[in-house]
């Protein structure tokens, strides 16, 4: 397991140097098992860093609140933001630095990796330990984790309660970094598309009724798209104000504006939000689930970015967040691609 | 009235109350939600909080207030919508959760009374459960002025004894739900009465969140509007509707009317939740926005609950259920906010 010690050093010293404006990791929470994200500015701030299995959240999101800022200064800080980033928060920079939306110099990576591991699920775990308060989370060599709370320690097999995405995880190490704290260690998978093929092999009807309920549940809190690190259109469709008003805007303009999606929370306008969302984020997701973790109605939302990503792969052998100079994949075109009536 | 019902005989009794909507918490995939049900076998009140509370029977997320039809150019046809006239038990009500119901009361019944909402309060009877031991880990209703066995907003509230329920009743409602099946309630013996004492003794000291001297916090926050506190703060914040749909107080809404034909024009004129989290919520057609940035819609948030609420109706617009707590995705810790506001700049 990457040393906490490590990480801090680490952070300690880019800040000294005065290499970034501020450094955003995990510290414990005051209110639960997860770990909360950390603004950290000053070197002696370093020591409320924590790092271990529990630090779910995929901070990469943070940095469209910073550009969001930035365009706001009058004269901006232009150093880097020091970000500590795992293997999927990893991908989903090269993601941005492909759109255009960050430069390559705006971050400072600090990447950790998970080392045949990943991140725990919040819910799978308070389930097994019943209520009682963690002391520490560590992992041993036999695929296991050790939790320790104040009855003592218990040793879980790892794929009882480590998050979803972590038992198909594509790479569970940094693929872009300034520094790498860890081993380029990956966990061995069988099937990486396995949760979806349940869902695959299901009869249309059965689909339909599994995603009716599923979505009815919604009650578009949008927390899914605020946590998304994708999701960073200034304006969304999914929003009453979804064109800009200016002075000369005039009033029929005003009242013509399309509506894309109702408030309502009904199937209907719940399917388009959805679909929408799921078609704006085919060959973008990286699978880092925060999505599916922030909903507070357990949607599993996860099945619908990886089956855009299944078909992404299987049409035209794409797979996202590992090289920040290919093409994005809704943008661009190969001659071996299989529509034919695209040329 | 104060009467005890033994658990065996509590399908006895919502078999009897069948002419209502009965309203039980169900676990739904990993989480609970208040549905209704026609079998009384389903009835559970040993469960934690449900994700959403009961406001959302009360107060739905989505309210049809009237329909219109434009056929004949000009002469417009415009349909009022009310509630349905159907009487509904909620069982298992937590005590905050009802609690938070008697502050949108005041809400929707100041000078203009909504008849949307009162509709649905004045039909609905809850009938609550005692928390004797806290449901959630973020439970803190003794910091702001509640209390685990509260009976405000309840008609009748029921604490587990074991084999039995305590039944007590405020209401005629609640009384009325009794008189149904008459037979099946028996007078509490001595050592019933004390078991209630020695559990609700019990139950407070297990609530283990609490902010100590809330009352500084109303004036701290009067001073606190330009402070750069609300930027420190809302660093980590996604601007999302969790904590606000998701709160028992909070009483938000938007008015849209939605089209559903645009030759002739069809339609119908809906409410729906909305929060002051969302950045198109103050958002002026002209494109400007007084509330632009996260800092200033959590500022919002703490000072409609900790100083406006609190200066128009005397008391803090939380009951400390805990939700926007627990269900924060990146862990907002509004007790820890409020810690840092009582002691800012001191
Ligand atoms: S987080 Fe869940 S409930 Fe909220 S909008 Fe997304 S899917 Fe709907
Ligand atoms: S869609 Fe969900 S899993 Fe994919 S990048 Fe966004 S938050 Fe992560
Ligand atoms: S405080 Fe938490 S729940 Fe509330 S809007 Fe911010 S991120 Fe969402
Ligand atoms: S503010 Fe939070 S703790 Fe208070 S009633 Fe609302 S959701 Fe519950």
């Amino acid at each position: 397991m990457v040393s906490l010690e490590d990480l801090k050093k680490e952070a300690k010293q880019i800040l000294k140097e005065n290499k970034v404006k501020y450094i955003i990791g995990y510290k414990k929470s005051t209110n639960g098992l997860m770990p909360v994200p950390a603004f950290i500015k000053e070197p002696e701030e370093v020591e409320k860093l924590v790092w271990d299995p529990t630090c779910v959240f995929n901070l990469t999101r943070y940095l469209v609140d910073e550009k969001r800022r930035k365009t706001k200064e009058k004269e901006p800080d232009e150093r880097p933001v020091g970000l500590v980033v795992k293997g999927c928060d990893s991908r989903a920079i090269n993601i941005l630095l492909q759109e255009k939306f960050i430069n390559r110099e705006d971050v400072y990576l600090l990447g950790v990796s998970c080392e045949n591991t990943g991140v725990l699920d919040e819910k799978k775990l308070t389930k097994k330990i019943k209520g009682e308060k963690v002391k520490k989370v560590e992992f041993d060599e036999k695929d296991n984790f050790i939790i320790t709370t104040q009855e003592g320690k218990t040793k879980i097999p790892a794929k009882e309660i480590l998050a979803n995405r972590c038992l198909e995880c594509k790479a569970n190490f940094p693929v872009i970094y300034d520094v790498l704290l860890g081993e380029k260690a990956k966990r061995s998978i069988d099937n990486p598309f396995e949760s979806i093929e349940k869902i695959e092999s299901l009869s249309t009807e059965e689909r339909w009724t599994f995603w009716k309920k599923q979505l009815d549940k919604c009650i578009r809190c949008y927390a899914c798209r605020s946590v998304c690190p994708m999701c960073y259109c200034d304006e969304c469709v999914a929003d009453t104000i979804s064109f800009a008003v200016t002075a000369d805007t005039t009033a029929e303009e005003k009242a013509q504006k399309i509506k894309w999606v109702e408030k309502s929370p009904v199937s209907s306008e719940n399917f388009i939000y959805h679909m929408v969302r799921a078609i704006h984020l085919a060959g973008r997701c990286i699978d880092c689930g925060e999505c599916e973790r922030a909903c507070p109605l357990d949607i599993p939302l996860r099945f619908l970015n990886r089956k855009l990503e299944k078909e992404a792969k299987e049409l035209f052998g794409f797979e996202a967040g590992f090289d920040p100079d290919q093409p994005s994949l809704i943008s661009c075109f190969k001659d071996e691609d299989p529509e034919d009536f695209i040329r | 009235m104060q009467k005890v019902l033994t658990k065996k005989s509590l399908p006895q009794w919502v078999k009897k109350l069948l002419s209502y909507t009965i309203y039980t918490p169900v676990e739904e995939d990993d989480h609970w939600n208040f549905v209704a049900t026609d079998n009384p076998e389903d009835i559970n009140l040993d469960y934690p909080l449900t994700t959403l509370s009961p406001k959302k029977i009360i107060f739905p997320q989505r309210e049809i207030f009237l329909e219109f039809c434009d056929s004949t150019e000009g002469n417009p046809e415009v349909k009022e919508v009310l509630p349905a006239e159907k009487s509904a038990v909620i069982f298992g009500v937590r005590p905050c959760d009802a609690k938070a119901l008697t502050f949108t009361d005041k809400v929707f019944g100041g000078d203009f009374k909504d008849i949307y909402y009162w509709k649905r309060r004045n039909q609905t009877t809850l009938v609550g459960i005692s928390c004797n031991t806290p449901p959630y880990t973020n439970c803190f209703c003794v910091s702001v002025n509640g209390s685990p066995y509260s009976k405000e907003g309840l008609d009748i509230l029921l604490t587990d004894l074991g084999d039995k329920y305590f039944v007590e009743t405020y209401t005629k409602k609640g009384e009325k739900l009794l008189n149904l099946a008459k037979g099946l309630f028996k007078s509490p013996t001595a050592k019933d009465k004390k078991d209630l004492e020695k559990i609700r003794i019990d139950s407070k000291k297990k609530i283990k969140r609490q902010i100590k001297n809330i009352k500084k916090i109303p004036p701290k926050l009067k001073e606190m509007f330009d402070s750069p506190f609300w930027d420190e703060e809302s660093m980590s914040c996604l601007r999302c509707g969790i904590c606000t749909y998701l709160c028992p107080t909070c009483h938000c809404f938007d008015i849209n009317d939605e089209i559903t034909s645009s030759s002739p024009i069809k339609g119908k004129r809906i409410r729906t939740w909305d929060t002051c989290q969302f950045p198109d919520f103050t958002m002026h057609s002209s494109g400007h926005n007084p509330r632009p940035d996260k800092a200033s819609r959590l500022r919002q948030r703490i000072l409609h609950k900790f100083l406006y609420f609190v200066d128009r109706y005397q008391n803090y617009q939380c009951t400390g259920c805990g939700r926007c707590i627990s269900l924060c995705p990146v862990g907002i810790d509004l007790l820890e906010v409020l810690d840092k506001v009582r002691d800012y700049g001191s």
